[in-house]
């Protein structure tokens, strides 16, 4: 019998079908998973490079450093026709006499830390109780589950809002309580995939060759789990970033002088008639923001669902 | 045939009740209310009886209220209310009180009948159910939606002119503004400053200043390190450019304070003015201070638009950001209203905080007696340089003699430097242009009874906050006192728009020679909401029953009663 030797056309043919490629190949062929790569790239590249691109300190108060300048100024952009003698500022000038374009840029940096951040915390979380709740099943699982029905029988921004008001207003207290009110969706859904993927025949066989229970959940059972967690992940950014600035714009969130978009919506609120740029530029961001999240996060479920595996 | 029987029947039912209500003497149109005064009754003034020709029952004599206080150690300044006759009431001082026209046309001190008090205060009914003299009553409050007052028609002054007044309100200034474009109120208070020029362009809206009658500034508590160190409280002072804040966060109108009292009021402005600002000399203090790095510190506020204070959270950031310059770290701190009243009120605060104070009657003693008497540890340890000042020059009725102490006073407030004066805000109303008879009061007290919006018969007005209570003999909030002026008066009362003292439902208040005995005469025939009239007695129960704390209906809102401890110093029989 000649010996089997593995063809590196086979070989390539195997990796070109793990799951990673196939799905980015899948996500690329999205047009709209597109965009929000496209759209997420730009705003990661405007956050690594804010000190690059903003023409000013986000907290410098202008006042004494330039003639003329005004709280709350137009904006004002040389090739548009704003004279030449007057300092460029292309999204105005703030309430507080600070230069918005530099706020809003370094604006990013805080929104995509709060997404990251909180969502990477709340999997944490959720990916721990979920996998303990449906491995290990029984009072175990009651329990657990139980306790996060009670935590999603509450609307999220209220509950957390309410634990903002007991800890007291600030960032770090505002991104604990979105990853808090969170973490119930990523318990879930790892528990329903543990519940399933404990049942497939790889994981009896381990089991049967004496394989720890500890052992199968991380080697076998967990990386099995992770795909869909990836896709609400990825969703869950976009409402973690909103949920982050409304609880700003309510003044629980970032404080001031920090340049946050929803503070800084906060802020400006009431003057959404006389300096309407001011809330515009703000809002512009977060909707791009959490947009290119949506979009990705669809692109994403789309391409790891097996059910659609007609991109093959 | 049956029913013929019943029809009789029924017809001589009538008939017998016909006359039997024929026979009976008429009922009182309402029940007699038994006056029972709680104080002790004085002699009764004798009245002799006019001969008639037909003999009535005789009218009982009015049995005058009267409450003393045992001595003036209780650390208050009345010493006895009493209702000398019918229309006579005394307010004997523990110590000469020039300020007491002033302070008796305060709202605060609105007068009810008598019976009301006794009946609604336990219920707590009159938190919401008030009964005054004024012009308007009040018809319905439709909890968080308005307030709807109807013209009193047996009114004992001059008629309101609009048959119906109808509050509203919103927290945001361009909320407020877009319903005034819109045409659905007639009247709105506090417009965004930004909104000043939006609104003296619209031909259809007119703009009302308010005078600048407040005072904003930026406090520290002497008992927390290291603000208990004049050094560093002096460097703050020269280290915060006042000019750049009114110039860049308050309308026109406003003025940076030289002194703590506005100089429109009396001896607001004897003595030095404020410190300039030196960043450098500011730095140097700090350096002396042992804080050559600066320190790390806390700024305390409300997000809450007062007219001193128009945009709060953009001042405090401009604070921190001068601070900063100073080597000062300030982290923002916002709080809810009330905790923060209560808290800086206390002396709690551990860092900066911003407040500021709307008169609420023009007398320097409303702006520097409250905040540096002997008894506030607002700013932590009271200065006695400053108070005890203040306590002689208030019992000095001619500003002119009182004017050497209130310079030491004021000279001593910028040494120690117990806060710092900003700014006195200016603010507005704004109206639309066709509503004759608007205007800005600058105690925030706009008199809705003369404004008539162009012959219709219902006038909005849109102020910032709903009402707490409108039992405001115990509430400090203006949005409270508002409404409450259009329903209940005082003793006296301040000009329509402006500050001057004039009758009320007193004719006149008459001091003593050394100005200890105020004697209040009150008009005649003036009646109440509920059809009764006013008499001596429903002036001192409404006196009493704030001023006594051991009352049995000394209840209110909150049972605080603040205007009267800061004004008239400690309540009877507290503990």
């Amino acid at each position: 019998m000649a010996p089997v030797t593995l063809s590196t056309d086979k070989h390539k043919d195997y990796r070109s079908n793990s799951l990673w490629r196939l799905t980015l190949r899948r996500i690329s062929r999205q047009s709209s998973a597109r965009v929000g790569m496209v759209i997420l790239g730009f705003l990661i590249l405007v956050a690594v490079f804010a000190n690059v691109i903003a023409p000013y300190d986000p907290e410098q108060v202008l006042i004494g450093l330039e003639d003329g300048v005004k709280k709350r100024s137009d904006p004002c952009i040389h090739l548009l026709g704003c004279p030449k003698d007057q300092a460029q500022h292309i999204m105005g000038i703030d309430g507080n006499v600070r230069d918005q374009f530099s706020r809003v840029v370094f604006g990013s940096r805080i929104s995509l830390m709060i997404g990251f951040t909180t969502i990477s915390f709340a999997i944490i979380i959720g990916t721990i109780l979920g996998a303990i709740s449906g491995y290990a099943g029984g009072a175990i699982d009651n329990i657990i589950m139980r306790i996060l029905d009670v935590l999603m029988a509450f609307p999220s921004l209220l509950l957390a809002i309410t634990i903002v008001s007991v800890l007291g207003p600030g960032l770090q207290n505002a991104l604990l309580a979105i990853a808090i009110v969170t973490i119930p969706v990523y318990a879930r859904v790892v528990r329903a995939s543990v519940l399933s993927i404990k049942e497939m025949p790889y994981v009896a066989a381990s089991r049967a060759l004496g394989g720890s229970p500890l052992h199968i959940l991380i080697s076998r059972v967990l990386p099995n789990a992770i795909p869909p967690l990836i896709v609400t992940g990825t969703l869950g950014i976009g409402t973690a970033i909103l949920d982050a600035a409304a609880l700003s714009f309510l003044g629980l969130g970032a404080q001031p002088p920090m340049s946050e978009w929803g503070t800084m919506l906060g802020s400006e609120r009431n003057q959404v008639f006389t300096a309407p740029h001011l809330v515009f530029f703000p809002g512009i961001a977060i909707m791009l923001t959490v947009l290119a999240f949506n979009l990705l996060g669809d692109g994403l479920r789309d391409a790891i669902d097996p059910r659609l595996g007609q991109a093959n | 045939m049956k029913s013929r029987s019943l029809l009789s029947a029924v017809i001589f039912l009538v008939l017998v009740s016909m006359a039997v209500a024929a026979c009976t003497p008429a009922a009182p149109t309402a029940a007699p209310v038994e006056v029972q005064p709680t104080a002790v009754p004085v002699e009764p003034t004798a009245v002799p009886a006019e001969p008639t020709a037909v003999p009535v029952e005789p009218m009982p004599a009015f049995e005058g209220m009267v409450q003393t206080a045992p001595d003036c150690d209780y650390g208050g300044l009345i010493k006895e209310i009493a209702a000398v006759d019918e229309l006579t009431v005394q307010f004997t001082m523990c110590v000469p009180d020039p300020a007491f026209p002033s302070k008796a046309a305060f709202s605060a001190f609105a007068i009810q009948p008598k019976e009301w008090i006794e009946t609604a205060m336990v219920s707590r009914e009159i938190l919401e159910k008030p009964v005054g003299t004024g012009p308007y009553y009040l018809e319905s409050w439709n909890r968080g939606d308005s307030i709807v007052l109807k013209k009193f028609a047996d009114y004992w002054g001059d008629p309101a002119i609009t048959d119906t007044v109808v509050f509203r309100w919103s927290g945001e200034g361009a909320a407020r503004l877009l319903e005034l474009q819109s045409g659905t109120v007639d009247g709105i208070d506090n417009p965004s400053p930004d909104d000043f020029e939006v609104i003296k362009a619209d031909p259809n809206l007119k703009l009302y200043d308010r005078e600048a009658l407040n005072i904003f500034y930026v406090a520290m508590t002497n008992t927390f390190p290291p603000f208990d160190n004049v050094k560093v409280r002096q460097a703050i002072a020269m280290g915060l450019d006042r000019q750049r804040l009114v110039d860049n966060f308050y309308p026109e109108g406003s003025e940076v304070a030289s002194h703590f009292t506005p100089c429109a009021v009396p001896n607001g402005c004897t003595g030095d003015a404020w410190y300039d600002y030196d960043l450098e000399a500011a730095k140097a203090l700090l350096t002396e201070a042992g804080f050559p790095d600066g320190f790390d510190t806390k700024i305390y506020f409300r997000d809450v638009f007062r007219s001193y204070l128009p945009e709060p959270s953009l001042v405090a950031t401009d604070i921190q950001a001068q601070l900063k310059d100073l080597g000062i770290n300030a982290e923002i701190v916002v709080m809810e209203s009330g905790a923060f009243i209560e808290e800086s009120s206390a002396g709690r605060l551990d860092g900066l905080y911003l407040l500021g104070w709307n008169a609420d009657y023009p007398h320097i003693t409303n702006f520097l007696d409250y905040h540096f008497t002997a008894s506030n540890p607002q700013f932590g340890n009271p200065f006695p340089e400053v108070y005890e000042k203040l306590a002689e020059a208030a019992q000095i009725a001619d500003p002119a003699v009182a004017t050497p102490l209130y310079v030491e006073a004021n000279n001593a407030i910028k040494e120690l430097v117990p806060m710092v004066p900003i700014a006195h805000g200016g603010s507005a109303t704004a109206f639309k242009a066709e509503v004759t008879g608007a205007h800005a009061s600058p105690l925030g007290n706009e008199y809705m009874a003369v404004m008539d919006p162009a012959g219709r018969d219902t006038l909005v007005w849109m102020q910032n906050a709903e009402p707490i209570s409108l039992y405001c003999n115990d509430e400090t909030d203006g949005e409270s006192l508002r409404p409450c002026e259009q329903i209940l008066e005082s003793l006296l009362s301040y000009q329509v728009g402006g500050t001057v003292v004039e009758p009320g439902l007193a004719t006149s208040c008459d001091p003593n020679d050394d100005l200890t005995v105020w004697t209040c005469h009150l008009q005649s025939g003036v009646k109440f909401h509920d059809g009764s009239t006013l008499d001596a007695n429903d002036v001192v129960q409404s006196w009493v029953v704030a001023w006594d704390a051991a009352n049995p209906l000394h209840i209110g809102n909150t049972g605080a009663f603040e205007y009267f401890t800061y004004l008239f110093g400690n309540l009877l029989n507290a503990e």
